[in-house]
């Protein structure tokens, strides 16, 4: 206790979070700053660790379609739509292609949500907060299609294993193209005072530049590594599902400061709507669901990428034959996009560390993980519940 | 009778109450302006007073390792020297209460105190938000004070007078000083905007990186005195600025008219800006508002002496 108080007393400290006005989600980090300058950083997650992964070894190929689903609270979809391929895959069960348009579909109407939400954060970080209003009201055009195609605004659950619940119906056609047609006009005005504000570009442009060689160095995921120049995006390197029919172009910028992370989210919303254009007005024919899905997976493993709005979502499953995964394994692209942050945050000033932190779109609740940490004789020290409840007692016969 | 009418100019109008709740108003104002140009709705009217009543009845913990003296006295202190200052300007557009050769000079610094205080404030507790928080507050009042005093003095000059009742008689009779000295005219409603740290000079107090920066230790009561002297501020700075800038304020009609159009000014600046960072601040008031009211001063001199 001596030893730590010394060693703190030589750098002043502040303390961001776990409770913090600029995290939305629980997250400690520690800047060291000098003035104002940073001049170290460091980070602690892990306040919202849920055990997920193990939940799911205890439920059902179905069961887990709702269990992953709450994985994120913004990108729900995805984690739903990246364990059905996996699943899909390891059951060799093909999805009619109709199911697979209406998957992708939602899967863009909520990178223009997710996208949306991550602009009005972050510019509320920057202390502008009448974008922030402003693109948030926008944003509830895309849930309200969201809610009328699924009847939930953020657990869509429009997937099930072998297909999707609902169909797109012509009606749900022209109100989803009158709002791509609003959002898109919407999106060119946020592009138009992103890359022209003087006063924003002063806390943008040139800030928390990660260049290229950082960037693969780092293992940077998503619309942020596409920020610094790297053609990275699972659904061009990879394309799955209705991409192969529907395929997007790579949005990349090359500066890689704050700015060209802006730049970079809000192109690729006219790519997102693009896309919905297309798919709804070449809608392929057919089923929404396979006829008969099994309910013991023949034993196997998947490996399953998608791209979230945050970058690429890394799912593996492994089936023993029985009716529950035998391991599921998630990486959500906040875990890689971490460390860019405090990399790039020593040298800025305090002011910028709020708008660093967002600029890589942080999702705490998603990349929260149990970690086992073996000593080097590689045995890892492990607690029986009743040595936990014994420490409990013992900790707090202490304190009174 | 005389002894009367001190206690009730102290304590009711034009100090005291009248400045209070008039601040408190005039915040509900700034704070529904805003709203409506977010697409917000806003509070309500009261809102300002409702919050004032619930901070000043709910208790006040001072943390440890404070000076608890201070922590009590330095909101007082703000408060006392932003209400000493509406004795002296022409408040809901009246003659000043008091007034003095050279009481200009005084009121601004009586102004300072709000912040002066913040910062002792922060610095005064030992919660690392507040430090930081105090520093900034401090370090901002050293970028816009001299600009923000030279600015006021622009008028001053062209009056041939240091005294804000004499100032106020030349500018009703005059062409508004906005016109003629429209620097100087930026560089106040500017410097009055980083004074009141409203955005985008609100890095003292920025809720992203610091909390409530130097006031972040405060509840309760001594939070309540902090709010209620900032609104008195804003009152008493938007008084002296129309009454320098803006044609003077012959009556109450024209006060209100006046003060509240340059409110709206305030709130669209507002609504429209990024926050500074601090060293962003400090450089623009010394690179650019320093140097051009310096340039103001100039045109000034020379036109007189021509």
């Amino acid at each position: 206790m001596m030893l730590e108080m010394t060693q703190k007393e030589e750098k002043f400290i502040i303390p961001i979070g776990p409770q913090h006005p600029a995290l939305k989600e629980p997250g400690h980090f520690e800047f060291a700053v000098d003035g104002e300058l940073v001049t170290d950083a460091t980070v602690r997650l892990g306040y919202v660790h849920r055990g997920i992964e193990k939940g799911a070894e205890a439920r059902n190929w179905n069961q887990n379609l709702y269990l992953v689903e709450r994985i994120c609270g913004i990108c729900s979809h995805i984690h739903a739509f990246t364990y059905a391929r996996g699943v899909e895959r390891l059951a060799e069960v093909e999805v009619p292609p109709r199911a697979q348009a209406i998957r992708v579909l939602v899967a863009e109407l909520e990178r223009i949500h997710s996208h949306m939400l991550w602009f009005g954060v972050a510019a509320h970080e920057a202390g502008f907060d009448t974008l922030f209003m402003f693109s948030w009201r926008d944003r509830e055009t895309i849930m309200d299609i969201l809610e009328g195609l699924t009847g939930n605004r953020v657990n869509y659950s429009a997937n099930v294993l072998g297909g999707v619940k609902f169909d797109v119906t012509d009606e749900h056609r022209k109100t989803i193209l009158e709002a791509v047609d609003f959002m898109e006009k919407r999106t060119k005005h946020y592009l138009n005072v992103v890359t022209t504000d003087a006063m924003f570009l002063q806390r943008t442009r040139g800030i928390g530049v990660a260049n290229l060689q950082q960037a693969h160095r780092l293992g940077i995921l998503g619309p942020t590594a596409r920020a610094s120049g790297v053609k990275r995006d699972v659904r061009v390197d990879a394309p799955y599902s209705a991409y192969k029919q529907f395929p997007i172009k790579m949005v990349v910028e090359t500066a890689g400061d704050l700015e060209a992370r802006f730049v970079v989210r809000l192109k690729e919303l006219f790519e997102s709507y693009r896309l919905i254009r297309e798919i709804l007005n070449n809608m392929p024919e057919g089923d929404l669901q396979v006829k008969r899905f099994p309910r013991r997976i023949k034993p196997g493993e998947v490996i399953s990428r998608v791209e979230a709005p945050r970058g690429e979502v890394f799912y593996y499953i492994r089936s023993n034959g029985g009716e529950m995964p035998e391991r599921l394994k998630v990486r959500t692209p906040t875990m890689m996009n971490m460390a860019s942050v405090l990399a790039m945050a020593v040298g800025h000033q305090l002011a910028d560390m709020p708008m660093l932190l967002v600029g890589i779109d942080p999702c705490f609740s998603c990349n929260d993980r149990g970690v086992a940490i073996c000593n080097s004789k590689g045995d890892h020290d492990q607690w029986t519940w009743e040595r936990l409840r014994q420490h409990g007692i013992d900790f707090y016969a202490e304190k009174v | 009778m005389e002894a009367i009418g001190n206690i009730v100019s102290l304590l009711f109008f034009p100090g005291g109450l009248f400045v209070i709740f008039a601040g408190l108003m005039y915040e509900w104002l700034d704070h529904k302006i805003i709203a409506r140009s977010q697409n917000r709705i806003g509070p309500r009217w009261f809102q300002p007073i409702a919050d004032a009543i619930k901070l000043l009845t709910k208790e006040e913990i001072v943390p440890d390792g404070v000076n608890p003296v201070l922590f009590a006295i330095l909101p007082l202190i703000a408060l006392a020297g932003a209400l000493t200052a509406a004795l002296y300007v022409p408040m809901a557009g009246l003659k000043p209460a008091y007034s003095f050769a050279g009481d200009l000079i005084v009121t601004v610094y009586m102004l300072s105190l709000l912040t002066l205080s913040i910062g002792l404030a922060g610095a005064n507790a030992k919660e690392r938000f507040s430090l930081v928080g105090s520093t900034r507050a401090l370090t901002q009042l050293f970028a816009y004070e001299a600009p923000f005093l030279l600015a006021l003095l622009g008028p001053a000059i062209a009056a041939g007078s240091w005294q804000i009742s004499e100032i106020v008689a030349y500018t009703e009779t005059h062409t508004w000083m906005m016109i003629l000295q429209p620097i100087g005219f930026v560089v106040a409603l500017i410097g009055l905007m980083g004074k009141l740290e409203l955005p985008p000079f609100d890095s003292p107090e920025a809720e992203t990186e610091i909390v409530a920066g130097a006031l972040t230790e405060y509840s309760g009561r001594g939070l309540a005195i902090f709010h209620l002297g900032k609104g008195a501020e804003l009152i008493i700075g938007l008084t002296l600025i129309t009454a320098f800038y803006m044609g003077g304020v012959s009556n109450p009609v024209w006060f209100l008219v006046k003060t509240v159009g340059l409110l709206a000014v305030l709130a669209a600046l507002q609504s429209l800006m990024t926050r500074l960072r601090i060293d962003q601040t400090v450089g623009m008031w010394w690179r650019y508002g320093a140097l051009l009211v310096l340039l103001q001063w100039l045109i000034i001199v020379v036109v007189q002496l021509v």
